[in-house]
């Protein structure tokens, strides 16, 4: 492990009016990877944000980059660059003066500033465009100039304010690739914030899941997407079907009735828990076959895929992702291997679930 | 046929009484004979006595110094005001000062120039060009401070953010972003502060003194003593003067779009020439 370039340390934020925006968060970010906080609004990530870039206060704790405390340092003193949620270009200066402003500060020579920012523009694939004014740039062109301004000044960490949320769809998809090939060609640090999970999931080497002021969760994608926490974890990244169950015994889940082979282990016998199945990991199958029977209640077609909307005897509703169609029949059956169930306990903290995890992996 | 309609009607004829006393007194400034009741004939006579009057040349002069350093002066203070009314906390503070600032506006100029006046001989200040230069800078004031706040409320406080973030000290800040940003507010301030203290004459009437007069003042106690056709000539430049002033402000709104077409058409020569 790489010695952390940025380490918060026991970090609360109050404000004047008692509202607590963050509980003791921790975190240690190494060099060159990809983070991302992830959180509904007002779940306290953009705080996060803040208090790294150094526009807002911690009330305890501490803040170090590179092994220093930087609580007390102005924020055009950090070595951090931001990319702003709306941009926050100047509009009464063209591209080029824009992408300029850090290194018109530092007073570099012209020459070396002029190539910098036209090496910058070129880098987010807008060259010849530095003329050209603000006002006359598209919103994606704005996204890519507020990225040049930041990168041209050479930060160690590179800050992104959920960038690409004001974008459509389609140039948001081409953005993620751009940023995650942008960060891997750079080597430098990116925190990203965002509340959409799929970016999220989609760029990020860690993923730290916020929410109420508290990180939930850290880890790679596909840990926090197999592995959620809790319900909120689940509910939050991916869709997920949640049950109330019972643990009979390691590596035995009851659940909607029935008792299911699956790969958890670790916790008291007969201790209540909850399930969680994948709506793509339940295939479809005939009623005999199945090990669960439901009554397909919608079925939506979505592109890539069909959304299914099952109730089984007892009432419950279940997603199903499904590639085909189901024809004929409304009782359909569906299966789905041990390695699919994932039990979660109720209120286990991060360090325990990794602990227990650790210790049932291992035998 | 085109129906003319009321409204279009309603508006020329409205536009029409507004203007015609003015036009009526630019006539008579040509008229041969000395008074406003016969048009006699077309002469400059009254033109000419008007430019070779000395005293009413100085007193011109002083309007123009005094419009000019009390709106310089309004602007910068005003400036600063609104950018201190923007940046307090609260609320309730922000519309505390910004209705004190709004009384001084609607208050009558009577009851400001007598005020002055108090203040002045209060405080044994003599009445002369510095009461009055003090005078039009404090009543400017609040029209500036009127006209840069909205620009102020709409600065992004991310702007802010972003300068910072890229190294800019608190005053690179102000200078490099806040300042161009409010730029066009700054500017109607100036204008407004300038044609109001040029035009005005219930305060300076008061703290005007012996010796030192402004037009209005003059043009109001000329037009006292009888009349003179060289007061209509002394109107007629000085509406053509606001005139040329309203055509100068209409320009430099204009200034900053012309300049993005400008620099477009280079952008586009630049991209034609890769």
């Amino acid at each position: 492990m790489a010695a952390p370039i940025i380490e918060l340390r026991g970090i609360t934020k109050t404000y004047d009016d008692g509202f607590t925006a963050l509980s003791n968060i921790n975190m240690t970010i190494e060099p060159g990877k990809f983070y991302s906080l992830l959180g509904p609004s007002g779940s306290g990530k953009t705080t996060i944000l803040r208090l790294i870039a150094g526009f807002t206060n911690a009330t305890t704790g501490s803040i170090l980059f590179e092994g220093q405390k930087i609580n007390d340092l102005p924020a055009n003193q950090r070595k951090v660059n931001t990319v702003f949620q709306n941009y926050a270009l100047f509009p009464h200066l063209d591209v080029f003066d824009n992408v300029a402003f850090g290194l018109n500060l530092q007073k570099r020579p012209k020459a070396e500033i002029k190539k910098r920012v036209l090496d910058a523009l070129k880098l987010v694939q807008l060259p010849g465009y530095a003329n050209r004014e603000i006002s006359e740039i598209s919103g994606g062109q704005q996204q890519r100039v507020a990225i040049a301004r930041a990168i041209v000044n050479e930060p160690k960490v590179l800050l992104l304010d959920e960038p690409l949320s004001a974008l459509d769809m389609k140039l948001r998809q081409d953005m993620q690739y751009e940023l995650r090939e942008l960060q891997q060609r750079l080597k430098i640090t990116f925190i990203f914030v965002t509340h959409d999970q799929e970016e999220a999931l989609a760029m990020s080497d860690e993923i730290f899941v916020v929410n109420d002021g508290k990180i939930l969760q850290s880890g790679t994608p596909v840990d926090i997407y197999d592995e959620p926490i809790n319900h909120f974890v689940a509910n939050f990244i991916g869709e997920s079907n949640i049950l109330p169950g019972k643990m009979q015994a390691d590596y035995q889940v009851e659940f909607v009735g029935k008792t299911f082979e699956c790969a958890d282990a670790g916790m008291k016998p007969n201790e209540k828990v909850e399930v969680v199945l994948r709506p793509e990991d339940l295939d479809v199958t005939t009623a005999e076959q199945g090990k669960l029977v439901v009554t397909v209640d919608t079925q939506l077609f979505r592109g890539d895929h069909f959304e299914i909307i099952g109730i089984d005897d007892d009432g419950n509703e279940w997603l199903i992702h499904s590639t085909n169609p189901v024809r004929g029949g409304k009782h359909i059956g569906l299966t789905f291997e041990p390695e699919d169930i994932h039990v979660m306990r109720f209120g286990e903290k991060e360090a325990d679930f990794d602990a227990r995890l650790e210790q049932y992996e291992e035998d | 046929m085109k129906k003319i309609k009321f409204s279009s009607v309603y508006l020329v004829l409205v536009f029409i009484i507004l203007y015609i006393p003015i036009f009526y007194l630019i006539f008579y400034s040509f008229n041969q004979g000395g008074n406003m009741n016969h048009f006699t004939g077309f002469t400059w006579a009254h033109y000419q006595e008007l430019f070779s009057d000395k005293r009413m040349l100085v007193i011109v002069l002083d309007t123009f110094l005094i419009a000019i350093l009390s709106s310089l002066f309004a602007t910068m203070i005003g400036t600063f005001g609104a950018l201190g009314i923007a940046g307090r906390k609260s609320q309730r503070t922000k519309s505390a000062l910004l209705t004190l600032n709004n009384v001084l506006m609607v208050s009558p100029d009577v009851i400001i120039g007598a005020s002055f006046l108090i203040l002045f001989s209060a405080l044994g200040i003599g009445l002369g060009f510095g009461s009055v230069l003090l005078s039009h800078i404090a009543f400017s004031i609040p029209i500036v401070v009127l006209l840069v706040l909205p620009k102020v409320n709409e600065l992004d406080p991310a702007l802010l953010n972003a300068a910072q973030d890229l190294g800019a000290t608190n005053w690179q800040t102000f200078s490099r972003v806040i300042v161009p940003y409010i730029t066009p507010g700054i500017f109607s301030g100036f204008f407004m502060a300038f044609t109001y203290s040029l035009d005005d004459f219930a305060v300076t009437f008061f703290v005007t003194g012996n010796g030192f007069t402004t037009l209005s003042v003059e043009i109001y106690s000329r037009a006292r003593q009888g009349i003179s056709l060289e007061i209509n000539a002394l109107s007629a430049v000085m509406f053509l003067f606001s005139l040329l002033l309203v055509v100068g402000y209409y320009f430099v709104n204009q200034y900053s779009h012309s300049r993005r077409q400008k620099q477009r058409r280079h952008a586009k020569n630049e991209v034609t020439l890769l």
